[in-house]
């Protein structure tokens, strides 16, 4: 049996599914010809199945289903967001104890939404550069190289994630790793930052090596 | 979205009446809110509204009996705010109209999963604690037929067993809220635990408190000679009595327990279980009995199980009869409404669209107006 690896098993004349709820609720009037050329060609064309990931619900976030797909263990979907969902609880809960207990004047500094959090700890994690291992008349060497935006996320959430499950203490629950992790990298503190902070250190070190990339 | 509008409307007119009768607030609260804080109080006028137990309250009158996730919440928003709403407003109607030297009156809270029994029987309690009742509140009797490390064979009955950790546990909750009528109410019987220590007649039950919190091995007899005084002397008059029982089905359903010789523990062995039967039987007078069917810790019932036919079993409901069912529904469209405001205003909402009218309409489809689901749903959000 050929499983869709490398190749899509659709034919290339499949459209994508539409699942925004607000782009069908345009009146005729406002689309322009292109738009309305697109939807006649979606009226006879044949559609993709939509991926069970993608939702048109108001409250998801690309970026949180992303972090829930790595998070996952075997298949295991529905720990996995169980998980992500007490995470974000437990950030709003500690945020939100530290904003009533605080005087007046700085209540206004104190973020409690979890999903700015989230964000701004991604942001605050991703690495400028990266090392890449080339090798050069039989030695390996550790050159610094361009990351695209892509690869900076997954590493900063690979970070987190393996962070969380290695370095703390076995009875700690998940959730509770992860909020204390994912706040210490808002306040750009902790130990992932320090990564971050080590990698860029090595990559200004190997800087001799940089001409031994070609792309 | 005319009729949402109209509802507004009329609650922003009760409050307007409400709040001109009392006294001004120092900032005005919104229209869900009500600053009558006495359930004695409470009228139609102020379904759907939360109202607030100050928090000094909630740890004397409530040690052991609030939900989980309401505890965090409290913990979370620095104030406990309960819901009125009309099963609970039925039952204190019913309980302010009760005769007391008629049998003890029960009533039966039953609804599906997470509608919001549990609450409404704390609603009541505080209403019983604050008009001067002594409450008798068992937090959950489903902890009291699972889970259990050590079972004692009872001194008092040979066929029964005893569980010393979860007597002693209730034993202090029980302390903490009713300090005051355990130094009034004495023993009318000389009781001997084991060959030595005894407890004279006339000395106040505190003393039988303290006994089984001091000797664990009888802290169940402890409990049982409390519930058969306080049985006993409620006729009389000098105190009102509540039994507040939530999952009451435990009491006839089964046990995950065993005996040393692994046969099956079935519940009459369990001395806690015996005599709460007893205290659910209407033949005293003198108070009420108030309880709560609930699946979620039941054991070997399906989880769509939520009649009191399914959940009590033929010999529970034949037990209980007569009995007085209470239904409590989902959420209304404008408890919802209230619940959802509520949660804004304590920016427990952080979503930002949250806030707009298509979030609003996604959590009220997602939860089915269910207070459980809507909590779960708006813990992440």
């Amino acid at each position: 049996r050929i499983m869709p690896v490398r190749w899509n098993r659709y034919d290339p004349s499949y459209l994508e599914p539409e699942v925004k709820k607000e782009s069908y609720q345009r009146p005729l009037e406002e689309l322009t010809e292109e738009e309305r050329e697109q939807m006649e060609l979606k009226a006879v064309r044949l559609i993709k199945a939509a991926p069970p990931t993608l939702s048109s619900s108001v409250f998801s976030d690309p970026m949180i289903s992303k972090f829930t797909n790595m998070m996952m263990k075997s298949g295991n979907k529905v720990l996995a967001r169980n998980l992500m969902s007490q995470t974000l609880e437990n950030i709003k809960r500690k945020q939100l104890e530290k904003y009533h207990k605080a005087p007046e004047n700085e209540k206004e500094t104190i973020e409690c939404n979890p999903y700015v959090i989230f964000h701004q700890a991604l942001k605050n994690c991703q690495p400028i550069i990266g090392l890449s291992n080339i090798t050069r008349g039989g030695k390996t060497y550790q050159v610094p190289v361009p990351l695209t935006d892509n690869r900076k996320r997954f590493l900063a959430m690979k970070w987190l994630i393996t962070e969380c499950r290695e370095n703390k203490h076995r009875r700690t629950m998940m959730p509770e790793k992860l909020s204390q992790e994912l706040l210490l990298a808002f306040n750009n503190e902790g130990p992932v930052i320090k990564r971050k902070h080590v990698l860029h250190k090595m990559a200004e070190a190997n800087r001799a090596y940089a001409h031994f990339r070609w792309w | 979205q005319l009729e949402r509008g109209c509802a507004l409307h009329t609650a922003h007119r009760d409050g307007l009446s409400s709040v001109s009768s009392q006294d001004v607030p120092e900032r005005p609260r919104a229209v869900f809110h009500t600053s009558e804080s006495d359930p004695a109080k409470h009228t139609e006028q102020h379904e759907g509204r939360l109202y607030n137990i100050p928090l000094e309250e909630v740890n004397a009158v409530f040690p052991h009996g609030l939900p989980q996730r309401f505890q965090q919440q409290i913990r979370t928003f620095n104030e406990a705010r309960v819901m009125v709403r009309k099963p609970a407003l039925e039952l204190l109607a019913y309980l302010k109209g009760s005769n007391l030297t008629h049998p003890a009156v029960r009533y039966v809270i039953y609804g599906e999963r997470g509608t919001g029994k549990t609450m409404t029987l704390c609603h009541v309690v505080h209403y019983c604690s604050r008009q001067g009742w002594l409450v008798l509140h068992i937090p959950d009797a489903h902890l009291w037929v699972k889970n259990c490390k050590e079972l004692l064979q009872s001194s008092y009955n040979k066929d029964r067993l005893d569980q010393p950790l979860q007597a002693s546990v209730w034993l202090k909750n029980f302390k903490t809220s009713n300090e005051r009528f355990l130094q009034e109410i004495k023993t009318q019987k000389k009781y001997m635990w084991g060959k030595r220590e005894s407890t004279e007649e006339g000395r106040p039950l505190m003393e039988v408190v303290e006994q089984g919190l001091a000797r664990v091995r009888s802290a169940s007899d402890a409990v049982g000679v409390l519930l058969k005084e306080l049985k006993q002397q409620s006729h009389r008059g000098s105190f009102r009595l509540l039994v507040a029982v939530d999952g009451v089905n435990a009491l006839w359903g089964q046990t995950t327990l065993r005996k040393e010789d692994k046969s099956p523990v079935s519940p009459e062995e369990l001395t806690l279980v015996h005599n709460l039967r007893k205290m659910v039987k209407n033949d005293w007078s003198g108070g009420a009995i108030v309880t709560t069917l609930s699946q979620t810790g039941s054991l070997f019932k399906p989880s769509s199980a939520y009649t009191p036919q399914e959940l009590l079993g033929k010999e529970g409901f034949d037990a209980l009869d007569p009995f007085v069912p209470i239904p409590v529904p989902n959420y209304s469209a404008k408890e919802f409404e209230s619940c959802y405001g509520y949660y804004l205003e304590r920016r427990w909402l952080q979503h930002e669209k949250a806030r707009t009218e298509d979030g609003k309409a996604e959590l009220q489809f997602l939860s089915g107006s269910n207070p459980r689901q809507l909590d779960r749903l708006a813990g992440p959000l």
